[in-house]
């Protein structure tokens, strides 16, 4: 049997993950123009608290909500006490956005300790399917890849077709204007940050069901969504959907070919990138 | 903040020297000549204090040099200064090659990472960049903890003993105390130097405005590679103390934690002030080597500290001097206030323009 569709296939899937994550980032930069270095903060926390509300209730799904709306609130409050004042001046929100990332990672191993936890999932949803060309193939992570690739369809649906996404959209153009227009920008950017932060919170728990969560990981998500999200363009949720499936594909790859040095290879991919395109596969050019 | 003058005749030169910062710095260096003179026990504070504190604001004096006078915020400077420990690490013990040449060598290893680093991200700006070292930064940090054949991935290069270096010898710790301190001012001068020369006043213009720079007839990505390879080549000397403090080099050095801790040091000191990063890295040592006797969660700390900062006093320690004189005139004049946070922004943006006023 060939390993290299299966290879390709957990990719995939582990790019969904990526995929879910780095939306949250895109969407906040894209219309924010600030880059939280808290995102992995928000995907760990959304993850433990995930993980808690999952084992507490036997429920995945209430496990999916909880970490979704604690990452949600963790990011607006971040947002409205630390950085709301100072949104103009970049530098200065993923500074302390850097600060909050330092606090969530000393905060969180004190309270979940060191020890890797897994999110509890259905005994009904832990079966092998039969796919051709490949074999049996864990169900859950081919159900995780549908919710990512739902999840991104709806948003990219939210943002293209809806009064609220041309509100977005006319936001990332030019703040000050839409503003002029009567919207309430503040209101928006508010939203906008929470979503971002929330989508990371259940990235999370979707990531604590597949792997182990462990301390660390904020520091390493929060690079592969930086990573996919340079990749695939600052702003675009093609660009992360594209990015997401390279990055995941990448280090599969690389982790069969070359295992000592998949994560160098991963970032590798960033290099290229960059190289030949600056804005990013999707991005618009600065 | 002081006021830089390009143009200054001959005659008032010691008088242009004789400023409120450059008394400071003398202050500052005198208290740290006398400093293994007045402690109780020099074998806890110099290795643990006074040297710890020189390397990490080496190499955040690299970090704030190239956000201050070109207007690109680093994140991989403690990276540059990871890859020279290696390359002493590993030229000195690994190679077995004498002391001296080593280290020359792997400053000029550390130099060429920035140099190389430059190539890559120095098209971008702002935010990416910031993003762009960081994750090089991590590529180094994934490289250094997996290649055993070079690095000895996780368990590093050790013992790398502090050397006789024939004229000095490093071994006793006062005698290596003022060797790091040397070195540190030595690196201060080159910045100061730097950003007085012509080179420094060509940087300072394509920070303000690239595009005008660029129609002059200058190569603004050259300039930003020079300026990237020199802060990188003085985050090695930064190198070059911390092996020899450490006694070995492994992949915790290159760390997100390390990188972060150096951005600590830089914005606690002063993320617009050469010398101020001392001040941090004195401050983040006493943390780091106190702090716990009254909490277990020093990061923690460390993070608070660290917002705190941002939020209310964006220009550093440093910048507490010239906050605490403004409020004292303001209060002579007004008796309104426009609230503690406001007041440092203020400032600094209305520095922004009386500097951009300057360079016309």
């Amino acid at each position: 049997m060939d390993i290299w569709p299966l290879i390709l296939l957990n990719g995939l899937t582990l790019g969904a993950v990526y995929f879910v994550a780095s939306s949250g980032l895109t969407l906040i930069f894209g219309l924010m123009r600030v880059i939280t270095l808290a995102h992995g903060t928000s995907f760990l926390f959304g993850g433990y608290l995930g993980y808690v509300a999952a084992s507490a209730t036997d429920n995945w799904i209430i496990g999916l909500v909880t970490g979704l709306v604690a990452a949600g609130l963790l990011g607006l409050f971040t947002h409205q006490v630390l950085i709301r004042r100072f949104q103009d001046d970049d530098m200065r929100v993923a500074l302390i956005t850097l600060g909050v990332a330092v606090i969530g990672t000393d905060l969180m191993l004190a309270v979940f300790g060191g020890t890797a936890t897994q999110v509890p999932f259905p005994q009904d949803l832990q079966v092998a399917v039969q796919i051709p060309g490949i074999g049996d193939y864990p169900l859950i992570r081919l159900i995780i890849l549908a919710i990512a690739v739902v999840l991104g369809i709806a948003i990219y649906l939210v943002i293209a077709r809806t009064r609220f996404g041309s509100i977005v959209r006319a936001g990332v153009d030019d703040a000050p204007m839409t503003s002029a227009t009567g919207v309430n920008v503040r209101v928006v950017f508010a939203v906008i940050f929470a979503v971002g932060s929330a989508l990371a919170g259940l990235a999370g728990v979707i990531s604590g069901t597949l792997f182990p969560l462990l301390p660390g990981q904020d520091g390493s998500y929060l690079l592969f969504s930086l990573v996919v999200v340079i990749v695939g363009g600052m702003g675009s949720i093609p660009g992360a959907a594209i990015g997401s499936a390279l990055v995941g594909v990448v280090s599969q790859f690389a982790l069969v070919v070359a295992p000592t040095y998949a994560f160098v290879l991963t970032f590798a991919l960033m290099v290229i990138v960059l190289a030949v395109r600056p804005q990013g596969i999707m991005g618009r050019p600065a | 903040m002081s006021t830089q003058t390009p143009s200054s005749s001959t005659g008032s030169r010691w008088k242009s020297w004789i400023t409120a910062q450059n008394i400071v710095v003398v202050v500052v260096l005198l208290l740290a000549l006398v400093f293994p003179l007045v402690v109780d026990r020099p074998r806890f504070w110099l290795p643990n204090i006074g040297v710890r504190t020189l390397w990490m604001g080496t190499i955040a004096m690299s970090l704030v040099f190239l956000n201050r006078y070109v207007g690109l915020l680093s994140l991989a400077q403690m990276t540059f200064a990871g890859i020279c420990s290696y390359g002493v690490g590993y030229f000195s013990v690994t190679m077995g090659w004498p002391i001296i040449p080593s280290i020359i060598l792997s400053l000029g290893v550390g130099s060429l990472a920035g140099y190389v680093t430059a190539l890559i991200a120095v098209r971008t700006k702002a935010i990416y960049f910031m993003m762009i070292t960081l994750a090089l930064s991590q590529v180094f940090y994934s490289w250094a903890s997996q290649a055993i054949e070079v690095t000895n991935a996780r368990r590093g290069i050790a013992p790398i003993p502090r050397p006789d270096l024939g004229f000095v010898n490093l071994n006793d710790i006062t005698t290596f105390y003022y060797f790091a301190l040397f070195l540190a001012v030595l690196s201060y001068a080159i910045f100061r130097y730097t950003a007085k020369s012509q080179f420094g006043l060509a940087i300072q213009g394509i920070k303000d405005s690239p595009e005008r720079m660029s129609a002059l007839g200058y190569n603004v990505n050259r300039y930003r590679t020079a300026a990237l390879t020199l802060a990188a080549f003085v985050a090695s000397i930064g190198g070059v103390i911390l092996v020899f403090d450490r006694n070995q080099v492994d992949p915790s050095f290159v760390s997100l934690d390390a990188t972060l801790n150096i951005l600590v040091v830089a914005v606690v000191g002063g993320i617009g002030s050469l010398g101020g990063v001392f001040i941090g890295g004195f401050v983040f040592a006493m943390l780091q080597n106190f702090a716990q006797d009254f909490t277990d969660r020093y990061m923690t700390l460390t993070g608070l500290v660290f917002i705190g900062v941002l939020l209310f006093f964006p220009a550093g320690l440093v910048g507490l001097g010239p906050i605490i004189r403004r409020l004292f005139s303001k209060r002579a004049k007004t008796s309104a206030s426009t609230g503690s946070s406001e007041t440092p922004i203020a400032a600094r943006r209305a520095g922004k323009n009386n500097k951009k006023g300057q360079h016309k």
